[in-house]
């Protein structure tokens, strides 16, 4: 299938550079044709189609599991249940966390109990997907209901049901990040603004394609081949590999197209070592589609996290000293993943401000809820929203105003490489010119002009917010020893092959499991700039396939750092074949290396293009000419270069949880107009801005591409969507006719700015970016608070409904406890 | 997601119709599909035979009557209803809300007939149905009955229909001489599910002659609010009136709560909508 | 089919090719594109008809494919995804997705095509917000929305004889 789309814009005569171009993307051609290979296209002769049989209730004790009546359903091929899957494992998922939480017991099914309304008890593999779902009803299983818990706080803090016997405690884990002296700062300050709770609501991303996989445990080799679209499958492989006794070298996971993920694809290891098991007992493959309501109810929640008792000394001109707060992050039912949650945050510890002393006591809290794992902003969202709510209540609470609040304690261009108290490197950035870029672009000056024109009577109010954030990218994984320090990992990487096939042509390989982020086109821009031709004749191999050797522990698309580890390791490989290239072309030519230069498709004497070899030629001699080479030149070139990118980390002082937990810093500054009507709380968006800095941009239409998706989620989120438990466990909004996505009558338009302020970290100064840090869910939260007016409530809560916000308007204006505080110092303004 | 095992039949007249709705206990109609396909797909509820009547012409058509009067058939979908220029003749107000039915392919499918058969508080026609004083026109094999829109809708997923019979057609008075209607939804999200609504018909000369006033999503079934009306027959149709008798929705309204709305939340809405499609009806009715 | 049965024989005519199979009358259309015929550029979101990343053109008009059952299919005339471009050449809309960054994962892509070819039909120079509405039933979670109504308005209008989807001299309501 020929892709004409991409060839148009890049086959312009000579370009300076093909990085910073925003050429159309190879990935196009085939996708706008219906022709990608999603997950669901695919299958395997012989294959059953599985369904999982789920609990309905959140926590019960699995009395009985009869699969008589679905195994005798003609068309049936095998059943699995939990007991099953167990005696068929070695051992139980391995556990991220230490002490209580490492004695948590998590089978591919569950076994003895269900904890959460969604919880897979049973699977079905049938001859179609028709009678899989027919069959499964007619497992009966019986359960004995318990007692639930739904509510993060209660489950640790008070006498709650526990849902992990083993380990006799709902809390995951448990720590204290305490950075400076925060008790002095709150002892000394003039002011000290004190807010009872903050709480960050449970939503996800839902990618419109939900999970899948087709999973064959072949049994003459042993291997199990894994297509699916999980998006970090060594992560997958080394967790589920020692439970079912197999070594990584038996698994074979491969990806194709992937329909978003936003990091909600990294946690159903689960369900595919039951496919594993379920396709071991039927002697076939087993092919699993996941269909809305399943993936709401079992796949992935994004962390809710309340803040408590949060404590902010300030000084009278403004000057923020710092936080001390409590925070209960609800990870519902088992930890996927988690509880990485618990330290990741501490990335944006202080989020875009200079303030020196920081104290969180911190617990990760399980509950009969869907598990969490990670969702665009993870955990680091939660943690910016916290700060810029702080911001916004200072500066309402103590009459500043927000935008010169922000500038006052923002770390200043002049400071980085800037280190945060607890070891952090935010390596570039100008948050002041962003924020009066963003400013600009709203025109906010027109608006609050007519903010203040409006007056009261009308039945409107205007709003204006402000959002900054970090998207923090390229993780530390030594981080994770801070959460558990017998973990033993410890920094990041990613391995790309670059290659020249048989007949000349250049072919890349990258061990990540791109999902719409342009993998294929920006690996083929900076591999393009290095070997000096067109990108549309580079060929990136796509998706993801272990077979390709390209893979290292973390391999995979997450956490806003394709640009940096990808992109780096793509660099370093084209960068080792160049120079076997021209070795190679040197002795072709008979000329010195240093005379040599590459060009659309060869190797020539510069200044001489009559002296050339084309790649084919290059090739040719290694590959089926090899006798032609002086056996030194052909024992050590084979045009096969594997590089793997390693970012510069070492590993962190987990006594003091201290270190570089993260390479680059993008951000973002937002700024939004929003109109609400004071008689129904309904808020429409009149406008919204947002300006991104993440270093240099290799395709800008991609990077702004990525920016409006992170605020069309976070709009949505802000606004329209939650998952919300009933006091019984039961999820209110399991499908999309409850949990209302943002459509395009509900997301405006964006305009977007942004600044380039290059990483020196990195290998193309390049940073991470993608997940947004949740500036949209800030943004719509502060345009709130200024709608709500000087003597308003607080907006408390990252989501707010129409109803919530109808409450706020009507509490501003009665005498009800507004839940913030403000306690000076004797002498100081109030 | 997927159906249990169904029967099918697509049948040639209504006629036809109704032999196999009389006769088989587990049938149901299946018109545009918008709200019954997910029923079925979510296996909460049980149908054996889906007899199709989406395309018999007898449903189709929308006929506009020397009166004034418009009789649209049942399987007429919110999309023809839209760009009916007999619809829009004289009921401008049912093209205008047909058109804010969630999205262009659930209008392409979806009928009037369907909104209503489902009775399912959230539905965007009844409400209006019963402003406009509508007539449900019912067929079965032993003759037709009329039933008035106001008492068609019985409970949640519960109509007035019997078993065997089908609604064929619906017909809407003319909007009075002097009157006019209006139609607030307080919704999630942008012509999505609603909290709350209101449909409004008056009539005014000089004073407010004649009133109807229909709440949404306060009950199971769209309801009349006859304290409200009573308070605006005869007065003059300004603001503080209408509000004043708006404020009479109280604890005689007791609506559900969910994740979109508490049940205090949709009362205290309920009088805002229910005020602004009043005020909206007399701002038409003046116009014209 | 006048008689009543769980399985029925359906004919079908997709981007102009006819098909005849049997089918059993609980399949939505949606699988019988993506299983029965292996016409899998037709997509699956959700399991509540709210997406729209099923969406086709089914005689004529925008429907969604998981929200009809495939016999209601027999004697239809459909157009999918698969049909849009030519042998190849992707057509003007599809151009215009590429050339606009209209799609990222590429999962609501097929839908929005179909919205966007269907909208463009009925109204061939929406405003923006005629645009958002017609799309107001496909779902994107990778874009904002935003390239998508660029890629949209970017054919609409001003291109003379030349529609979106490349057929000349089409009706036009």
């Amino acid at each position: 299938m020929s892709a004409t789309s991409g060839s148009k814009a890049a086959t312009r005569e000579r370009v300076e550079s093909w990085s910073g171009q925003s050429i159309p993307r190879k990935e196009d051609g085939r996708l706008v044709q219906g022709e990608g290979s999603f997950i669901d296209d695919l299958g395997l002769h012989g294959q059953g189609y599985a369904w999982f049989v789920r609990s309905p209730y959140a926590h019960a004790r699995i009395v009985s599991v009869d699969t008589s009546a679905a195994v005798a359903l003609e068309g049936v091929y095998a059943v699995l249940t939990g007991e099953e899957a167990r005696e068929m494992c070695v051992v139980p998922f391995f556990q991220i966390a230490p002490g209580d939480g490492a004695r948590i017991e998590e089978w591919p099914l569950a076994v003895d109990k269900v904890r959460y309304q969604g919880d897979a008890v049973a699977v079905v593999l049938a001859d179609s997907r028709d009678t899989a779902r027919d069959a499964a009803e007619l497992v009966e299983v019986e359960y004995e209901p318990l007692a639930v818990v739904v509510d993060g706080v209660e489950a640790v803090e008070h006498a709650a049901p526990v849902l992990h016997e083993k380990a006799g405690t709902n809390v995951a884990w448990h720590g204290v990040y305490d950075y400076g002296d925060i008790d002095f700062a709150l002892e000394h300050a003039d002011h000290v603004v004190k807010i009872d709770r903050l709480h960050f609501h449970r939503f996800s991303s839902t990618p419109l394609e939900c999970n899948g996989a087709v999973v064959d445990w072949d049994k003459g080799s042993g291997v199990i081949d894994v297509k699916s679209n999980i998006q970090m499958p060594m992560f997958a492989a080394m967790v589920i590999g020692p439970s079912l006794g197999v070594a990584i070298n038996k698994f074979s996971f491969s990806s194709r197209d992937i329909g978003g993920a936003f990091g909600n694809k990294i946690g159903f290891y689960p369900q595919i070592a039951a496919l594993a098991l379920l396709s071991k007992k039927a002697g076939r493959p087993a092919k699993w589609t996941e269909y809305r309501t399943e993936h709401m109810l079992s796949s992935t929640h994004g962390n809710e996290r309340t803040f408590l008792d949060i404590e902010v000394p300030v000084m009278a001109d403004g000057t923020i000293l710092g936080v001390k707060a409590r925070a209960v992050d609800d990870v519902g039912a088992y930890l996927h993943y988690e509880p990485l949650g618990a330290v990741i945050w501490s990335q944006v510890l202080t989020g875009c401000y200079k303030f020196k002393n920081v104290k969180v006591d911190f617990t990760s809290a399980l509950t009969n809820k869907c598990p969490v794992a990670p969702n665009r902003g993870y955990s680091r969202m939660q943690q910016l929203w916290m700060l810029e709510r702080v911001i916004d209540i200072v500066a309402h609470e103590l009459d500043f105003d927000p935008v010169a609040l922000r500038k006052l304690n923002f770390v200043q261009p002049e400071d980085y490489p800037y280190q945060t108290p607890n070891g952090c490197v935010y390596d570039s950035g100008n948050l002041p010119l962003s924020l009066d870029m963003a400013l600009e672009l709203a025109d906010v000056e027109t608006w609050r002009r007519r903010q203040s024109e409006m007056g009261t009577g009308t039945g409107k109010r205007i709003g204006i917010g402000i959002g900054s954030t970090l998207d923090s990218g390229t993780n530390n994984f030594g981080q994770a020893r801070i959460v558990n320090p017998d973990l033993p990992f410890s920094g990041n990487g990613e391995a790309a092959f670059a290659k020249l096939d048989l007949y000349g042509e250049v072919n890349i390989n990258v061990g990540t499991t791109p999902q719409g982020q342009g993998h294929e086109t920006t690996s083929a821009q900076v591999a393009a700039d290095i070997l000096n031709m067109s990108p549309n004749d580079v060929t990136v191999t796509i998706g993801f396939d272990q077979a390709h050797n390209a893979t290292v522990g973390f391999s995979g698309t997450y956490a806003s750092q394709f640009a940096v580890t990808g992109l780096g390791a793509v660099m370093g490989a084209t960068a080792k074949l160049r120079d076997e290239i021209l070795e190679v072309g040197a002795f072709a030519l008979q000329a010195p290396k240093d005379d040599l230069e590459l060009r659309d498709g060869a190797c020539l004497v510069k200044g001489d293009p009559s002296r050339s070899i084309p790649f084919i030629g290059i090739a040719n001699l290694i590959y089926t000419n090899n006798a032609m080479l002086p056996s030194e030149l052909s024992s050590r070139i084979d045009l096969n270069c594997r590089y793997v990118y390693i970012p510069p980390f070492e590993v962190p002082d987990v006594e003091r949880k201290m270190g570089n937990l993260t390479l680059t810093y993008a951000s973002q500054i937002h700024v939004c107009v929003v109109e609400v009507d004071e008689e129904t709380g309904v808020v429409e968006i009149l406008s919204y801005v947002a300006v991104d800095d993440c270093g240099k941009r290799i395709n800008p239409q991609i990077v702004e591409g990525q920016v409006h998706g992170a605020v069309g989620l976070g709009i949505a989120a802000a606004l329209y969507e939650a998952f919300e438990y009933d006091e019984d466990g039961q999820l209110q909004e399991p499908s999309f006719y409850e949990y209302h996505v943002g459509t395009a009558m509900d997301i405006p338009d964006i305009r977007t700015g942004n600044i380039e302020s290059p990483s020196p970290f990195t290998p193309n100064g390049a940073k991470g970016m993608g997940e947004g840090g949740g500036a949209a869910v800030h943004t719509i939260c502060s345009a709130l608070q200024d709608a709500l007016g000087k003597d308003g409530a607080i907006v408390f809560d990252s989501h707010n409904t129409w109803e919530r916000v109808y409450q706020l308007l009507q509490s501003s204006q009665g005498n009800e406890p507004r839940g913030v505080r403000v306690i000076s110092r004797e002498g100081g303004a109030a | 997601m997927l159906l249990k095992s169904v029967n099918y039949v697509r049948p040639e007249s209504v006629t036809e119709a109704l032999d196999i709705l009389s006769s088989n206990e587990g049938a149901a109609p299946l018109a545009g599909g918008q709200s019954l396909t997910n029923v079925l797909k979510h296996r909460v509820a049980s149908v054996d035979l889906l007899v199709d009547i989406s395309a018999l012409s007898e449903l189709r058509t929308i006929t506009r009557a020397g009166d004034g009067s418009l009789e649209v058939g049942a399987c007429v979908t919110y999309d023809e209803i839209d760009h009916s220029p007999d619809v829009r003749a004289g009921h401008a107000i049912l093209a205008r809300e047909s058109s804010h039915i969630e999205d262009q392919q659930i209008r392409n499918r979806g009928t009037i007939g369907g909104n209503c058969c489902l009775s399912d508080p959230t539905n965007n026609l009844p409400p209006l149905l019963v402003a406009l004083d509508a007539t449900m026109n019912i067929r079965a094999v032993g003759g037709t009955r009329h039933v008035a829109a106001e008492d068609f809708f019985k409970g949640y997923f519960l109509t007035a229909l019997e078993p065997g019979e089908l609604l064929v057609s619906i017909t809407i008075p003319p909007i009075p001489v002097g009157g006019g209607a209006g139609y607030v939804s307080l919704s999630v999200a942008t012509d999505s599910k609603t909290i709350v609504r209101a449909a409004a018909r008056v009539r005014v000369d000089g004073v407010i002659e004649e009133v109807r006033v229909v709440l949404a999503r306060v009950a199971s079934v769209p309801i009349r609010h006859h304290a409200m009306e009573e308070a605006l027959r005869g007065v003059a149709p300004t603001a503080e009136l209408v509000r004043a008798a708006a404020e009479l929705i109280g604890s005689d309204v007791e609506p559900i709560a969910d994740g979109h709305g508490s049940s205090d939340y949709r009362r205290k809405m309920a009088r805002v909508v229910a005020r602004r499609a009043v005020l909206a009806a007399i701002e038409e009715g003046g116009r014209k | 089919m006048t008689e009543q049965g769980t399985t029925h024989v359906i004919e079908v005519t997709i981007n102009g090719r006819l098909y005849s199979r049997t089918v059993e009358a609980r399949q939505l259309l949606v699988h019988f594109l993506r299983d029965t015929l292996d016409l899998t550029g037709t997509h699956i979101g959700c399991d509540t008809g709210s997406c729209g990343a099923c969406s086709i053109i089914l005689n004529g008009k925008l429907v969604k494919s998981c929200m009809m059952l495939a016999p209601q299919a027999d004697g239809a005339v459909i157009e999918t995804v698969e049909g849009l471009a030519n042998d190849g050449e992707l057509n003007p809309l599809q151009e215009s997705f590429s050339r606009n960054h209209g799609l990222q994962c590429g999962y609501c892509t097929p839908g929005m095509l179909m919205a966007g070819t269907y909208l463009l039909r009925e109204n061939p120079n929406p405003t923006e917000e005629e645009i958002r509405r017609g799309i107001k039933g496909n779902i994107c979670r990778c874009t904002g929305y935003v390239n998508i109504v660029r890629s949209i308005m970017d054919v609409a209008g001003g291109h003379g004889a030349e529609q979106a989807d490349g057929i000349v001299g089409e009706e036009q309501r």
